[in-house]
């Protein structure tokens, strides 16, 4: 740590270090990589025969469950990110020393960052390089950009969830709290919200063209999340709602776009929220 | 140069229609030891905040080390160690880790770490990680922490809770020597007795107001509490000298503050008494007459 100069960088380096010494790290990444292995290789067997899905179906099928884990995975890393430190008395010590909250957050969202790319990066990097070394039918290519897309979109998914569990752990007084709120973000936001969309989409509802449903789309980070993924695979085999949200006018980029429009709408949030603490 | 490190003038701080603190005033020079005394409540926090630069006064002005205004802007200027009430740091770090850490923040150089662990008695412990440590060993590496850029102002909120008295007695050595190399020094604590022979003045705070400020002798003299002098066959001399009886309450005589001097005076000359014992109040007890009488610190406050 007394290596690097930046307060961003040490503060993000300390992160990084706490993650891998509470076994976060460790614990995530064997939960990705069981699930990532589990779907490529073991996906089939509900079929009754043993086989290795096509790319589109594979992809489709890792992102249908990563939009479960990988909010609740980053919630878990950073729910106490300041109410812990806060409870501990270290927010207090930081902010005594030379250095701007918008530094001290963007440490701590640069050290949850690396930590939740290595995590996913180990396991679904793995997952690619087994199916690059048994799969024949897959083009390298072809299977390197779907699962660096996946890999970008995970990330960029779980940078709104930590950027969600921030701006509550700022505003939270206990860490239970902080967890209780966060969980029901995440029922809002992954299951509620998904389902709601997915039944608007199906009940064929006069009001719903692809107008509302591209803005119903775009107020969800998850469900851009899905939309980004069977966009990437061109609709892949998706079928019924799903289809309508691959059909969604946004484009890839757009949906990029619409993603990290809303990590920066929470960012400023975030430093807004952090700004005003009350100490 | 010679600058106040801390100067704070006539501070008020409003949350809503509630008053934290109301027109406090105080400063700290180099080399001093100020005792932060109160319930509390009483707004000892909020004045550590202030000298932080973490919160901003709603009236008054706040100097430290010649800066003045608003803090944030001047922290980055400003050498301060601070170490906060009942800090806890992080368990899965190692003691040298989290020194590292500070120090890195502060760019201090590394050796200065090492220094201070060797210092501070806890190179056998240095690579073990702080859940392992004890409330005292805790509370030295916070000490360490607060000193690692040897700082011109050093802020301790309650250094000593939960201490055993060796432990209590090695934090206010390493004070000590701090204070001695000109550093201005601010404890904010419950443990009067503790504080009493360490520090050089005391401010004592209410309700978010100064009910006292000064010496151990000039807040003696502020207080209703009185001076009690004892010597050899005291109740025999009492009997014959109508003077003395005046002053005997409770088996010794008990004077003023403003009536010391006279008394000694009158012991060694009229009565030729050289071998007597002076029982001056103690900080605790002046606090609690304080506490009970606040209106009789109002002058000593001028």
């Amino acid at each position: 740590m007394n290596k690097l100069t930046s307060p961003v960088l040490i503060i993000a380096a300390k992160e990084i270090c706490d993650c891998s010494r509470n076994h976060w790290m460790g614990f995530m990444g064997s939960i990705f990589l069981l699930l990532s292995l589990s779907v490529t290789f073991a996906g089939s067997a509900v079929t009754g025969s043993l086989y290795l899905p096509d790319l589109a179906s594979l992809m489709s099928s890792l992102s249908t469950i990563s939009v479960f884990i990988i909010p609740l995975a980053a919630i878990l890393l950073s729910y106490d990110s300041f109410v812990g430190e806060d409870e501990s008395g270290t927010l207090l010590l930081l902010l005594s020393y030379p250095l701007t909250r918008s530094q001290i957050l963007c440490g701590k969202l640069l050290g949850h960052m690396t930590v939740m790319l290595l995590a996913t990066g180990f396991s679904f990097g793995l997952t690619a390089i087994l199916l690059l070394l048994i799969g024949e039918q897959y083009q390298a290519s072809e299977l390197i950009a779907a699962f660096a897309q996946f890999l970008l979109s995970s990330n960029l998914l779980a940078l709104t969830f930590i950027l969600f569990s921030y701006i509550v752990s700022l505003k939270s007084t206990e860490k239970a709290k902080a967890v209780g709120c966060l969980l029901l973000v995440w029922f809002l936001f992954v299951l509620i919200y998904d389902l709601l969309l997915l039944t608007i989409l199906v009940s064929d509802l006069s009001f719903v063209n692809q107008y509302v449903v591209n803005i119903l789309i775009a107020l969800s980070p998850t469900d851009l999340y899905r939309a980004i993924n069977l966009m990437a695979i061109d609709g892949g085999d998706a079928r019924g709602s799903l289809a309508m949200i691959s059909q969604s006018d946004w484009g890839l980029a757009g949906t990029y776009a619409l993603m990290l429009s809303w990590i920066a709408v929470l960012s400023w949030i975030s430093h807004g929220v952090f700004k005003r603490k009350r100490l | 140069m010679n600058e106040i490190p801390i100067k704070l003038t006539d501070i008020g701080l409003k949350y809503d229609d509630f008053t934290a603190l109301d027109g406090v005033s105080f400063e700290v020079e180099s080399g001093q030891t100020m005792a932060l005394l109160g319930h509390n409540g009483a707004g000892k926090s909020s004045l550590i905040k202030i000298i932080l630069g973490l919160i901003t006064p709603s009236s008054g002005s706040v100097n430290i080390m010649g800066s003045q205004g608003k803090l944030s802007h001047h922290k980055h200027k400003i050498n301060l160690g601070y170490l906060p009430e009942d800090v806890s740091f992080y368990d899965k770090l190692t003691g040298r880790e989290v020194l590292n850490y500070f120090a890195a923040l502060k760019r201090v150089r590394p050796t200065r770490v090492a220094d201070l662990i060797d210092e501070f008695g806890l190179g056998y412990a240095q690579d073990r990680q702080l859940k392992t440590y004890s409330k005292g060993m805790k509370q030295r590496l916070g000490v360490a922490q607060a000193i690692l850029s040897e700082p011109g102002i050093l802020l301790l909120d309650e250094p000593t809770v939960g201490l055993d008295p060796q432990a209590s007695k090695f934090l206010y050595g390493k004070i000590n020597q701090l204070k001695q190399a000109g550093c201005a020094v601010v404890v904010s604590t419950h443990e009067l007795s503790l504080v009493e022979s360490h520090m050089d003045t005391a401010l004592i705070m209410s309700k978010g107001r100064r009910l006292a400020l000064g010496t151990s002798s000039e807040l003696s003299a502020g207080s209703s509490i009185k001076t009690g002098i004892e010597f050899a066959e005291l109740a025999s001399w009492v009997e014959r000298d109508h003077y003395l009886r005046r002053f005997f309450i409770d088996g010794r005589l008990q004077v003023e503050s403003a009536q010391k001097q006279q008394m000694i005076k009158y012991l060694v000359s009229q009565c030729q008494i050289f071998d007597f014992t002076l029982h001056k109040p103690k900080l605790e007890d002046i606090y609690h007459d304080l506490m009970m009488h606040p209106l009789v610190d109002q002058s000593a406050q001028q």
